[in-house]
């Protein structure tokens, strides 16, 4: 203990304990529930204990909130995931191995059009066929349902138009999957087939048969489901103060999940009628709401089960059509009904990456400060809105940080195409523009002739400060981020030093970690996450969460902060996540909202019984309540850890009266952000950062590219696991490396998908795989739990540019279409050796670097700001620094109260409207009710 | 396209299988045509077995025919009629985990864990051939297993783990043997 000799001796004759003092040995009486291994309580760690609570926990980052919770038991150790060994001995039972007596197998029935009219379906062949039970159409459900509630704009099955080819247009249940798959080809559909669109551009004008009809709300007559124009800063300024400008249209491919498991689902009515769904959903409570729409019942008839999760990086994070449909079959038939999706239905129902068309425009003054961004995203939705909403402002807005900017003017829009619908996937609509964003910054280094790392560390963001839209940014761990990947790559060796045809490249990212606003805020008053705990005489925990552990583990860090409060191992804490009708509401697994939200809830919840323990222990004790502490299962007088009494004495003490002990804990976000139009897209209670460098090859004759190894920093806060935090960032490695160099959604000239398989689709095997080095920054954000922040999603951001701009080390090519595949890259080799006027590709050299004067000037400011930096994170009287200090502002007032020039505005002027970029014009029609229509 | 998807194959009609799974003897009547993952998931019980894809691209549906990995999406049941089958749910002994199980568990082999079966099972193979296996050997021997959680580096470094177990003979511990007493004496300074 830190307390001195002195003090701890004065304590220790003030709060002299008598008749509570413990020998050291094994307590001589039994009680109910004790026994097991481990009979003693290991002293406390002191190398767990933060240094703010007198342990030898070093904290360069200052105390948190929740240091008097550490206990020293498992937050921060790497921890196997607590459901692990279902997973390894073939115990976890995932959508398709629920198996309930009496089951039938659900198929369903989809267009092979493009886009259709729905004349007329006959399914008396199908109702003919032996073993044939059930039959449903779009008529069996009428209600629309969706996963924004803004949005809805799906249907179980076609009701009147099929919009895209494997859209859902009727389904059968039969005895077995031989029969179900007969009778779906005995189904006869009548289509009256329509003009499809497939290229996202074509969704931008006006159509005599949008695919949806919003009625007054539709925009012109077009196919744009969303538009954004946001303008921030000094826009006109930007342009006349740019030494360097880049500027690169971009094409993105759609890219798709690729869970292993296929969506599967189970529905069962139940004797008391009550529908029990199981299905392997990230999201289970939007399904949940879902199901009462479409089937017309109250939530509580129905108890969503949600089984393991084969994986879901977004892909299992919609309420689907295939969940409803198997809800009405199994309530016609009156038996339990199966659905399991072939590969090739996965990407049917898709919700991928949305294909992209991005111009990004960036300029740096003669400071090398960054004085504008400009983007315009254009991004294909495909049929059905899903999340696109939010994706068309994440596109933008999530690429506001961690660079402080001079403006920023963002147009985006979304667009209906006849493909299968785009959606979430980790990195949610900030992977593209990040990429754009990234490589821009590099190619204005370039210009510039400093090195893109330190153009970086001069332009960064400080701890605790707004960005230019107005996003709250606590903890920043970006410098470390990138100091530490430039050490650990032996940047300086090699950056533009390397022989031809080998490349090293930067590329950062910056997440939310977890939504501001959850997407059902009414009334507006819920919490985010909540967490119930209950503790009976067996001294274990159980938990109830209604988080979805989907792989990622977050069942492990919910039982982990609970297990750290209360000073338990994790052998007694048990997690029930499963069903609905148990689990209290959390809004699901996306927005990397998990870890922060419901481990937060978690602690709050385990706090109460943690108060109530130290209570009894008072109590039986006699000693100071507030000098009282949690140790592995003991707890204790601080300064005298003899006088204490065990964990189960002290829950017994507490049961008296009352029996189980019960907590529940909840989890809100702060009030935060602006109050402009899309002002809270993008808003979240912290924020993740990363760097990553990355080292390829790039075969100059064949075009074949490799990535040969990667440093990974990311600053996730604090790492509550750091196996599952490693884990998180070399899979996003693997997904990022999938995307730019192989992953590919092809669509043939017809507008069909040409490769909804694994064999086409390339998701890289073992031996594509580079090594990573993960490196783990802790910038121990003041409200995370424990300081942690996510470490799902951000980690995927900046693999894609570090690989572009080391291919550009590599060849000095700059590619502007996703993914970079041999051919690609063949052609832009070719084009550049047709350029640089050589016959041989060999003879090709790879760009170099001279340092210009700028270069020190840059060195020098990204030194002062590391020191301005390290101060403000260590202040606690800090005064507000808003984006825009670095031009001058005074950093303390939002620069549009200050200067008009840097006034919000997110609606386009006429001036912009006479010569828009591409998704600007979107902007050209006219909602419907605004001309007057009904 | 749901249209253009050849018709089923007339059944084949039943015939009687028999082969040993996971130690059991199993004796079925199964289709004449019928894959074996469907008969391992179906009929013999073994729902460890995973199908992600049914073509032969995921490795999930992996198990060793007589103590060779096979694909069982890809295998016809009358081929392996007579043979020892082993699924992911043979691997322990009772409640003591196969090492390479544990490995998994304990170094992150194993996130969504739907992919772990077929890995574990070409593993397990891989281990027996060759205790002591090197990195590339590893790799090479997984190859044709898709991880999509992972970036596969947890998984070689739990083979590894699992190896260093094997040769050094050491076992795994029972899975349930008492877990932490609740009630425990001061240990003193
Ligand atoms: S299911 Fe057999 S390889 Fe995918
Ligand atoms: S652990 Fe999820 S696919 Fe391998």
């Amino acid at each position: 203990m830190a307390d001195s000799d002195e003090n701890s001796a004065a304590d220790k004759n003030e709060d002299e304990m008598v008749g509570y003092r413990q020998q050291p040995g094994k307590l001589p009486f039994a009680k109910p529930g004790s026994g097991g291994k481990d009979r003693f309580s290991r002293p406390t760690d002191d190398a767990m204990i933060p240094e703010s609570q007198g342990g030898q926990k070093a904290q360069p980052w200052g105390p948190h909130r929740h240091d008097g919770l550490v206990s020293g038991q498992v937050i921060g150790k790497p921890t196997a995931l607590v459901d692990s060994r279902w997973k390894v001995t073939g115990q976890a039972h995932y959508g398709d191995d629920v198996r309930l007596a009496g089951e039938l197998i659900g198929r369903i029935i989809r267009s092979p059009h493009h886009y259709a009219r729905v004349l007329s379906i006959d399914c008396s062949k199908a109702l003919e066929l032996p073993g044939v039970v059930a039959i449903a159409t779009g008529a069996d459900a009428a209600n629309k349902f969706g996963v924004l509630p803004v949005t809805k704009d799906e249907h179980a099955m076609a009701v009147e138009k099929a919009r895209h080819a494997g859209d859902l247009v009727a389904c059968v249940a039969a005895e077995d999957e031989a029969t179900a798959r007969e009778a779906e080809r005995l189904i006869e559909v009548e289509y009256e087939i329509l003009d499809s669109i497939h290229d996202m551009r074509d969704g931008l004008e006006d159509s005599e048969n949008p695919i949806h009809d919003r009625g007054r709300y539709h925009i012109g007559e077009a196919n744009v489901q969303k538009r954004v124009f946001q303008e921030f800063g000094d826009i006109d300024g930007m342009a006349s103060s740019a030494v360097a400008s880049h500027k690169q249209n971009w094409l993105f491919a759609g890219v798709n999940h690729a869970a292993t498991e296929p969506h599967a689902v189970v529905a069962h009515w139940d004797p008391s009628g009550r529908l029990t769904l199981y299905t392997p959903q990230q999201v289970p409570h939007y399904v949940h709401r879902a199901l009462a729409d479409v089937l017309e019942v109250p939530m509580h008839q129905i108890n969503v089960h949600r089984t393991f999760v084969g994986g879901g990086f977004g892909g299992k994070s919609d309420p689907f059509p295939h969940e409803m449909c198997a809800a009405i079959l199994a309530r016609k038939s009156g038996r339990p009904v199966r659905i399991c999706f072939d590969r090739e239905e996965v990407y049917w129902i898709n919700r991928g990456r949305h294909p992209s068309r991005i111009e990004m425009n960036l300029h740096a003054d003669d400071e090398g400060r960054i004085c504008g961004i400009e983007t315009d995203a254009l991004i294909d939705g495909g049929a059905f809105a899903s999340f696109g909403h939010v994706t068309t402002y994440y596109n933008g807005v999530l690429h506001t940080a961690p660079y402080e900017i001079g403006a920023f003017h963002y147009t985006g829009a979304r667009v209906w195409t006849n493909k299968p619908a785009s959606g979430a996937m980790r990195g949610h609509g900030a992977v593209n523009s990040r990429c754009a964003v990234e490589t821009g910054l590099d190619d204005l280094a370039e210009q510039l002739s400093v090195d893109p790392i330190t153009l970086r560390l001069a332009n960064l963001l400080p701890p605790h400060s707004a960005t230019i839209t107005g996003f709250r940014v606590t903890s920043i761990g970006m410098r470390e981020c990138l100091e530490r990947v430039k050490e650990a790559s032996g940047w300086d060796e090699k950056f533009r030093k390397m022989p031809l045809g080998k490349g090293i490249g930067i590329g950062c990212g910056f997440f939310i970690s977890g939504s501001g606003l959850p997407i059902h805020w009414d009334p507006n008053k819920f919490p985010h996450a909540t967490v119930h705990l209950k503790i009976d005489m067996d001294g274990g925990v159980t938990v109830h969460t209604g988080a979805a552990d989907i792989g990622q583990g977050s069942d492990t860090v919910v039982a982990q902060s609970v297990a750290e409060v209360l000073g338990l191992p994790l052998d007694m804490i048990r997690v029930k996540s499963r069903d609905s009708d148990t689990s209290p509401v959390d809004l699901g697994s996306y927005s990397s909202r998990v870890t922060f939200m419901n481990a937060n809830a978690a602690i709050s919840a385990a706090m109460q019984i943690r108060d109530e323990l130290l209570d009894a222990t008072a109590e039986i004790t006699g000693a100071d309540r507030t000098k009282l502490v949690i140790g592995d299962r003991r707890i204790f007088a601080k300064n005298d850890p003899a006088v204490g009494v065990s964990y189960l004495e002290a829950l017994h003490k507490a049961q008296e009266d009352r029996g189980a002990l019960v907590a529940s804990g909840a989890y809100r976000t702060p009030p935060m952000g602006r109050t402009h139009k899309g002002a809270a897209a993008g808003l979240a209670p912290a924020y993740s950062f990363s760097a990553y460098v990355a080292e390829v090859s790039v075969d100059v004759e064949t075009g074949q590219t490799k990535v040969e190894k990667v440093w990974a920093a990311h600053d996730c806060g604090k790492a509550l696991n750091p196996l599952s935090v490693k884990g998180q960032i070399i899979g996003s490695c693997h997904m990022g490396m999938g995307q730019v160099l192989s992953e590919e959604m092809r669509y043939g000239r017809s507008g069909h998908l040409m490769n909804p398989d694994l064999l086409d689709y390339k998701i890289p095997s073992v031996h594509e795989m580079p090594e990573v080095v993960p490196i783990i920054v802790e910038s121990n954000d003041p409200e995370g739990p424990f300081g942690a922040k996510e470490a799902g999603e951000g980690p995927l951001l900046p693999i894609l540019p570090a690989v572009c701009n080391a291919v550009y080390d590599a060849v000095g090519v700059r590619t502007a279409e996703l993914p970079i595949t041999p051919d690609r890259m063949h052609k832009l080799i070719e084009k550049k050796c047709k350029s640089s006027g050589v016959k041989d590709p060999l003879d090709l050299s790879a760009p170099r670097l001279e340092h210009s004067a700028l270069q020190d000037t840059l060195a020098s400011r990204a030194a002062e700001h590391a020191e301005r930096d390290l101060a403000r994170r260590l202040d606690d009287d800090r005064q507000p620094y808003h984006n825009g200090a670095l031009f001058g502002l005074d950093p303390t007032i939002p620069p549009d109260e200050v200067d008009e020039r840097w006034a919000v505005n997110v609606i386009p002027s006429e001036e912009y409207l006479a010569s828009p970029r591409l998704a600007g014009s979107a902007w050209k029609h006219t909602e419907r009710r605004h001309r007057g229509d009904a | 396209m749901v249209q253009h998807r050849l018709p089923m194959l007339p059944s084949a009609g039943e015939v009687p299988w028999a082969a040993s799974v996971n130690g059991v003897e199993k004796q079925l009547n199964i289709e004449g045509n019928a894959i074996l993952l469907d008969v391992l998931r179906d009929q013999a019980g073994s729902l460890g077995t995973k199908r992600g894809c049914d073509m032969g691209t995921c490795g999930c549906c992996t198990v060793l025919v007589d103590g060779q990995p096979r694909l069982s999406c890809l295998t016809l049941a009358a081929e392996a009629d007579g043979a020892e089958i082993t699924t992911v749910e043979g691997l322990a002994d009772g409640h003591h985990l196969h090492p390479i199980q544990e490995m998994f568990a304990e170094c992150g082999g194993s996130q969504c864990g739907f992919c772990t079966p077929g890995f574990l099972v070409v593993c397990s193979a891989l281990l027996e051939e060759n205790p002591s296996p090197s990195d590339d050997e590893i790799k090479c021997a997984i190859e044709g297993n898709l991880c999509r959680c992972t970036g596969y580096q947890q998984i070689v470094d739990s083979v590894r783990a699992a190896s260093e177990i094997l040769t050094s003979g050491r076992g795994v511990g029972d899975s349930t043997a008492p877990k932490s007493d609740p009630h425990p004496g001061f240990a003193g300074e």
